[in-house]
């Protein structure tokens, strides 16, 4: 069976870096590995070895026989929303309609319900023993236990049932009813905005029973996967990854470990130098060593509070261009939690 | 490699970004967005302004940078004259539908109020001109000498600019096509109006960054932007020496610095801000970078 590792975080804390040299260190204990990445850095997609064509697609790497890496697009899965669960003639007016691209890009579940899709397509596939899963910044990685019961909601028409007046409307029905709301709605907007927008979600609709028994697969599957959350030591990460402790339990997910990414030795706090060192030197580390007491300090406190394991993954100042340097965070790693990258 | 934008540095585009009526201060997700929009409003404040600070995302940051625990959609007095308030798009639609539209006293505005949200999932730019409508609005009613808005990140930054322009096409005639044009022209009058982002000398801020410049100079919906880069170490004169950590941290250091170099050269800053070490709350870091700002400004 297909193990899954769903690395969430907020954005801009190596969440991609991590999952890449996760997938990477997996791929090298002989695990068929596919890292699935959402808007790698350059250098981080050349070290994948996928360079710019880095598509949906699985792709071999060139070096490393047990690793694949694939985009998660949420941008073109929402379209497959529309293809797998409408009738063609239903597809083609949704994929043409001029508020299904507004939709897909306001409403983020719909962004994190066609990742988890994609994502969850190849977990089933079977065909690796391992995939490890970048979640997209904006969603974080709750939306991806949440997202499809939200996705289900929206098709489902509970926005439609407000613009028509009923659970089973027929088309234009709200105008024959007169609902005044809607009549002053529409006489501010100055057309018939609402009308179209009523007819794109009658559309949207009748994806809804496709989209709604997807979402209980999504779901089930989202709930064996191992969790882990990244952050730096930074406040503004913790309060997010404090919020992932706090909520994914309620959704169906427990974490793992929390991953301190950027941490720095701790063997400079507090270090006396001997006299002789010059002082420039000497205050630079008094300073570095300050921040490593703040790192230190958030990462207890995290612990205490959230009762997490904290992992950490030092501060390379350069990024990992290949794979020998992503496999160094990992091996430089403290504390990972053993077992991690074992298929359950 | 050379630079990627050739920027005419203008002094002016620093010096007056304090003068402006409007600061949306965006950037992308970690780079301090919301440390530099409470900076930038202490600092007002301190120049004997009138400011109003709005936390337009959902994040916690800018409580935290002000030391206080929550914000509501009604602003209140953070600090003598530098008053606070977070954008619940709900209130901003309740608010407009009552004041703007004059629908006061009308008993089923809730209905209403739904289906324009329900107009907001599908329709576009509906969620983005409530928001940034309110904003407006607020520089608009000169209750405030400067509002400060802790904007939306780099990557939905365009659509909030683009809101105005993307309703009056979507509802070409009738008082919010009317609305909307003032809006468009209140962001890009750069008298009243300044875009600033947040970068770091990193990767993906810096790329992304210069993505968000070049959709800015294709669509001049609002003046040139400033660029703070923010977390910049400074060079060591000494080279490493010695031996554990004294030579770590300064190999460390050398490496951070030399890397944020290139970055640097890549997307030159208009304002630079220090990395800040051992700081333990952001409610420090803001006032720091407030005092960083006052040297700069």
């Amino acid at each position: 069976m297909t193990a899954a590792l769903l690395v969430t975080g907020a954005g801009g804390v190596g969440k991609t870096t991590v999952s890449a040299a996760l997938g990477v260190t997996a791929a090298r204990s002989g695990k068929r590995t596919l890292v699935l990445t959402v808007d790698p850095a350059r250098r981080l997609a050349s070290a994948l070895g996928v360079g710019d064509e880095l598509g949906s697609e699985p792709q071999p790497h060139s070096e490393e026989p047990n690793l694949w890496a694939a985009m998660l697009d949420s941008s073109l899965s929402w379209r497959s929303v529309a293809t797998k669960h409408a009738d063609p003639e239903v597809a083609g007016r949704l994929v043409n309609n001029e508020f299904f691209l507004a939709a897909s890009e306001h409403f983020p579940a719909s962004q994190s319900y066609a990742a988890a899709d994609q994502a969850a397509t190849f977990v089933e596939a079977g065909a690796w023993d391992l995939v490890v899963i970048d979640t997209p910044p904006s969603a974080g990685g709750i939306d991806f236990f949440t997202a499809p019961a939200q996705m289900a909601d929206l098709v489902g028409g509970r926005l439609l049932r407000w613009l028509t007046g009923g659970p089973l409307p027929g088309r234009f029905l709200y105008r024959r009813a007169g609902r005044p709301m809607l009549r002053i709605a529409d006489s501010i907007l100055g057309n018939d905005l609402l009308e179209r927008v009523a007819e794109f979600l009658l559309d949207l609709r009748t994806t809804y029973d496709g989209v709604a028994d997807r979402g209980r697969q999504i779901e089930a599957l989202m709930g064996r996967a191992t969790i882990l959350v990244v952050t730096t030591a930074d406040p503004a990460p913790i309060t997010e990854a404090a919020r992932f402790y706090r909520e994914l339990p309620e959704v169906g997910g427990t974490p793992a470990a929390v991953i301190f990414n950027r941490t720095l030795p701790d063997d400079w706090i507090g270090f006396e130098p001997p006299g002789n060192v010059d002082r420039e030197l000497a205050e630079n580390l008094a300073r570095w060593g300050a921040e490593s007491l703040r790192q230190s300090d958030a990462r207890a406190e995290f612990a205490a509070v959230n009762r997490a394991e904290v992992a950490t993954i030092p501060w390379m100042p350069e990024p990992p261009t290949d794979l020998d340097g992503l496999a160094l965070l990992i091996e430089r790693a403290g504390s990972l939690p053993s077992g991690l990258l074992e298929p359950t | 490699m050379g630079t990627w934008f050739s920027r005419s540095l203008s002094k002016l585009r620093t010096e007056a970004v304090l003068d402006k009526r409007l600061l949306l201060v965006s950037g992308k997700g970690g780079v301090g967005k919301s440390a530099v929009s409470a900076a930038l409003a202490q600092l007002a404040t301190r120049q004997g302004k009138r400011v109003l600070l709005i936390d337009m995302g959902e994040s916690a940051g800018l409580t935290a940078h002000l030391g206080i625990s929550e914000l509501e959609f009604t602003p209140r007095e953070v600090r003598t004259d530098l008053f606070a308030m977070r954008m619940v798009r709900s209130d901003a639609l309740i608010e407009y539908l009552t004041l703007q539209l004059s629908l006061r006293g009308l008993k089923t505005l809730g209905p209403l109020a739904r289906a324009f949200d329900a107009l907001a999932t599908a329709a576009p730019a509906v969620r983005e001109i409530i928001s940034i409508g309110k904003v407006l609005w607020e520089v608009r009613e000169r209750h405030w000498d400067l509002v400060v808005a802790d904007a939306p990140p780099t990557g939905q930054i365009g659509s909030y600019l683009r809101a105005p322009l993307s309703i009056a096409e979507l509802v070409p005639t009738g008082r919010i096509q009317r609305q909307a044009a003032w809006m468009g022209s209140t962001l890009s009058n750069r008298d009243l109006t300044a875009l600033v982002l947040v970068n770091l000398a990193e990767e993906l801020p810096t790329t992304e960054t210069a993505q968000t410049l070049e959709w800015l100079e294709q669509n001049d919906l609002v003046g040139p932007p400033t660029i703070v880069t923010n977390r910049l170490v400074d060079e060591l004169v000494t080279a490493p020496s010695g031996t554990g950590p004294v030579r770590d941290a300064a190999i460390h250091h050398q490496a951070v610095y030399s890397e944020q170099q290139r970055w640097l050269g890549r997307l030159p800053p208009d304002i630079t801000l220090p990395y800040l070490f051992g700081l333990l709350t952001p409610s420090e870091v803001a006032a720091r970078l407030s005092d960083e700002f006052e040297e700069r400004l």
